[in-house]
């Protein structure tokens, strides 16, 4: 056993106790030594100023509070490096220096609770709502599409990794054939548990495929503001992405929510501008679904 | 102190195979292993990586399994852990071993987080007769509900405890025995606590219960002159690989895995560096013997495949990049 100038506390502290203790040092956002002296750590096991050996020894080459610094360190680095790979074009348009900084109050109010890293950026869109600095009221900008730019990339992991419809029988065009007019618009569509809609601030989608594609050095151009609606879905186990005209939105979310085909088209026709060649502008946007995989199955009305 | 006396006989690796040499499965070279099927005796993959994945890497996963042994390596079990055991957690990590057919579950002998949270990091714990007590008893929870014998490693550690009593071979060993689990030695974690708590590495190994190790860790490490840092992003030094052949001797030869997971280099050259282990063990028999025929699998040759080229952006350990068009 390594030896000390200090005795260890006279009573062996609770193993609960170490452990929030531990975790309440090397977590604290402003290092070990605030960390120690902060009032949850003091709380747990009071510690006078160089009295840390008493509850972690040293070694011959480092102190006791270098070597908890190891832990400290490796804390937020570990979770902001997976942070920036959680949203890499976030990342890449704030910039490391940008992007760290927020990063890193994320995680002081959202800490992990997961057993898997692939759950830390669950709440991060979430956090940037929460502290945009926007008046009510005025027209969306920066902070307004960062938390837009968040929840799409999170939207992309959710969709990579959740629910798809491969290895099932693909739904085609044909299932659809045979129905009539009449029994397309009484049928169910029941959608792919992949399908995400979404609605932005700003147009992202082309900002999303530039900064993947730009270098370190580059710059990027950034959309003025302006509503987009979008697509996700996965097929092979790739997710794509689909640009929706509002109508198109409409109809999705209506044919999502669960209402039959015909009455997703009124609802879409009600809240969004219709194309002056409706029918086929219908017939063209489902052919596109259906081979993007959008659909896992028809159910026709009862009555059809 | 001399090695532990086990309570009752048991078979060597605690009855399970020696899988020969292994490889750390990360998603970077998941093309690599699919398109060309290298001839590796078995992968170890990260549970967490797989355990909720409903998409691709379960897909990777299910066709590796099908054609190569796959043991299961856990970071989050949490065993030390003074928070609730994760039931539902246990619960898919059974499901997922089913459907690998997984040769046996392993993870850390440490504590990730506390109050519901989770560091996402392997922490130590005081070697205490309390902590003795709680960590044996959870372990036969786990072993219950997984219905199987766990297996934990030794992590890397960076501090130890004033109130510890005893050291930390003697808590493995007694683990091990009390709660009828089996080990996972990791050779390199062995030397980077030993360095970082001034210790001697060798008594290490040859203090444990040897029957009980079913599998070796080696990877690289980093030397920052006044500590070691657990990294996995080099090769593995000679030092660790004279340790190895220490461990190969006491036990008789384990599965042995090499971990890689930063700054990683292509497959050829991580499968090269755990086929080094040949150098380091008594000679086995020269004839390739059939998969199915896991008792004790030979070392695969494959030729060194050349320095380490440029090597693809590492990234974490338990994330996995989306593909998206």
């Amino acid at each position: 056993m390594s030896r000390s100038d200090f005795e260890p506390l006279p009573e062996e502290p609770a193993f609960d106790v170490v452990q929030s203790w531990f975790q309440a040092v090397i977590s604290h956002p402003d290092g070990v030594a605030s960390g120690l002296s902060g009032p949850e750590a003091q709380r747990l096991i009071g510690l006078g100023r160089d009295e840390l050996e008493r509850i972690v020894r040293r070694s011959r080459r480092l102190s006791a509070s270098e070597r908890i610094g190891i832990y400290a360190h490796a804390y937020y680095a570990r979770l902001l490096e997976c942070l920036g790979e959680c949203f890499p074009v976030l990342r890449r348009v704030l910039g490391a220096d940008l992007f760290e900084p927020i990063a890193f109050e994320y995680l002081q109010r959202y800490p992990s609770q997961s057993y898997t890293l692939d759950r830390l950026g669950d709440r991060f869109a979430q956090f940037l709502e929460e502290t945009r600095d926007s008046e009510a009221g005025a027209p969306p900008a920066w902070p307004e599409m960062l938390a837009d730019l968040a929840r799409f990339e999170h939207a992309i992991a959710r969709v990579f990794d959740g629910p798809g419809l491969e290895g099932e029988p693909r739904f085609s065009a044909e299932d659809l054939q045979g129905l009539g007019a009449e029994g397309f618009a009484a049928a169910w569509l029941i959608p792919s548990p992949s399908l995400r809609l979404l609605t932005f601030r700003f147009p992202l989608n082309d900002l999303y495929t530039a900064a993947r594609a730009a270098g370190e050095e580059d710059e990027l151009d950034f959309p003025a503001p302006g509503v987009e609606h979008l697509a996700l879905c996965r097929r092979e186990f790739v997710v794509r992405r689909y640009p929706l005209s509002p109508f198109e939105f409409e109809l999705l979310t209506g044919i999502v929510a669960g209402v039959p085909v015909g009455e997703a088209l009124a609802g879409a026709a009600e809240r969004a501008v219709v194309a002056e060649d409706l029918p086929k502008e219908i017939e063209r946007s489902f052919a596109m679904w259906t081979a993007a995989g959008f659909f896992r199955a028809v159910e026709p009305s009862q009555g059809a | 102190m001399g090695p532990i006396e086990p309570r009752t006989m048991i078979s060597p690796r605690l009855g399970y195979p020696n899988l020969g040499a292994g490889v750390g499965l990360r998603s970077v070279h998941f093309e690599h292993i699919l398109a060309t099927q290298p001839a590796v005796d078995w992968f170890e993959v990260i549970s967490e990586n797989y355990i909720d994945s409903q998409g691709r890497p379960r897909h990777v996963l299910r066709q590796i399994a099908e054609r190569y042994r796959v043991v299961l390596h856990g970071v989050s079990l949490s065993i030390g852990s003074t928070d609730p055991l994760d039931r539902d957690y246990l619960r898919k990590l059974k499901a997922l071993a089913a459907e690998t057919n997984a040769a046996w579950v392993s993870d850390h002998l440490c504590w990730t987080g506390v109050l519901g949270k989770n560091t996402h990091d392997l922490l130590p714990v005081p070697f205490t007769e309390a902590t003795l007590r709680h960590v044996v008893e959870r372990i036969r929870i786990v072993q219950d509900i997984l219905e199987r014998p766990l297996v934990l490693e030794n992590p890397s550690s960076y501090v130890t405890f004033a109130h510890s009593t005893m050291e930390e071979w003697e808590f493995v060993a007694r683990m091990a025995e009390e709660a009828d689990c089996g080990l996972l030695l990791d050779v390199n974690n062995v030397y980077v606590s030993s360095f970082n708590h001034d210790l001697e590495p060798e008594e290490f190994i040859r203090s444990l219960p040897h029957e009980r190790i079913v599998q070796f860790h080696l990877a690289g490490h980093s030397d920052y002159g006044t500590h070691l840092i657990d990294t996995h992003d080099h090769p593995v030094i000679d030092q660790v690989w004279e340790l190895y052949r220490l461990a190969h001797q006491l036990t008789g030869g384990v599965a042995t895995l090499l971990e890689w997971d930063a700054k990683i280099p292509p497959f050829e050259v991580v499968h090269a560096e755990v086929l080094k282990a040949k150098r380091f063990t008594e000679p086995v028999e020269e004839a390739p013997r059939p998969k199915a025929d896991l008792e004790s699998g030979p070392w695969n040759e494959l030729s060194f495949a050349g320095p380490l080229g440029e090597a693809p952006s590492p990234h974490p350990l338990h994330h996995i990049r989306p593909d998206v068009v």
